[in-house]
């Protein structure tokens, strides 16, 4: 049941990803402003990924589990923007 | 609980890829089915993830739960064969103490508690019996012994009771019980 709730997780992340490709898509202004945002958080993840043992003492999480939901975000974005792209 | 987890589950996958790869992008009531499915399949999957936690949790739940009653039960049978053990122990100790057996058996013998009185005093009386008996026979011994050495009665008197010949009381309560042995022969 612990790996269908994180099933469930990730395939909304794919979903919210998708969202927010077809949001880019739209109008101009709106796919600066999810560049944008794109760009800010993949600036974010770098750092955490880099900065893991701070980050993870900050968020009282261990660094496996860090590095395993940093992960799972790339994937989930790369996942969705890519179904959203590709169809 | 877990069928609607599955539904939501497929309801999001479906919302999520059906519409992007049916639907044309340029066709304007098109875009805008895809941006509304996108969001239901979002909120289809949150919606299933969470009942998929619940679900957890409670399996998390009951496991606590079958481990906490396995633990009381092996607490109860270990507590009774301790509780079996010690009485066993008791009943052992009790057998092997024989004074003690024989007022159990008594008592379980005899209801009522005057005879049950007197047979316990009659029946502990008679190992005092026995050992008087088996006193005197050793006495008779040594008397038929020192008899075969040639000791006289006064002698006997002195070496087995420890009393001198004289007018003791202790001295005539020794003769009494030699003549009494001796008339036993």
């Amino acid at each position: 049941m612990r790996a269908a709730y994180l099933a469930n997780y990730f395939v909304a992340g794919c979903a919210a990803s998708s969202l927010l490709g077809w949001i880019a898509s739209t109008h101009s202004m709106a796919q600066k402003a999810i560049a944008f945002l794109a760009a800010a958080t993949f600036i974010v993840w770098g750092l955490c990924w880099l900065l893991d043992f701070s980050v993870s003492g900050w968020l009282k999480i261990s660094v496996p589990n860090l590095q395993a939901f940093l992960l799972a975000g790339l994937a989930m974005a790369l996942i969705g923007a890519g179904v959203f792209l590709c169809s | 609980m877990q069928l609607k987890m599955f539904v939501l589950s497929g309801a999001a996958l479906t919302l999520w890829l059906a519409p992007l790869t049916v639907l044309d992008k340029k066709v304007g009531w098109h875009k805008s089915m895809q941006g509304l499915s996108l969001c239901a399949a979002a909120v289809c999957a949150v919606q299933a993830g969470n009942i998929a936690c619940e679900l957890a949790q409670d399996g998390e739940i009951e496991e606590i739960k079958t481990r906490a009653i396995t633990a009381d039960v092996i607490d109860e049978i270990s507590v009774s064969t301790y509780v079996s053990q010690q009485q066993r122990q008791q009943e052992a100790e009790q057998i092997l103490n024989p004074r003690e057996h024989l007022e159990r058996a008594l008592a379980l013998t005899y209801g009522d508690d005057d005879e049950l009185e007197q047979e316990r005093s009659k029946q502990l009386a008679k190992p005092d019996a026995e050992r008087s008996q088996n006193d005197d026979a050793e006495r008779k011994e040594l008397i038929h012994q020192l008899r075969a050495r040639g000791y006289g009665k006064a002698k006997i008197i002195l070496e087995i009771w420890g009393s001198s010949k004289g007018g003791s009381e202790k001295y005539q309560v020794a003769e009494a019980e030699f003549r009494r042995l001796v008339g036993d022969f």
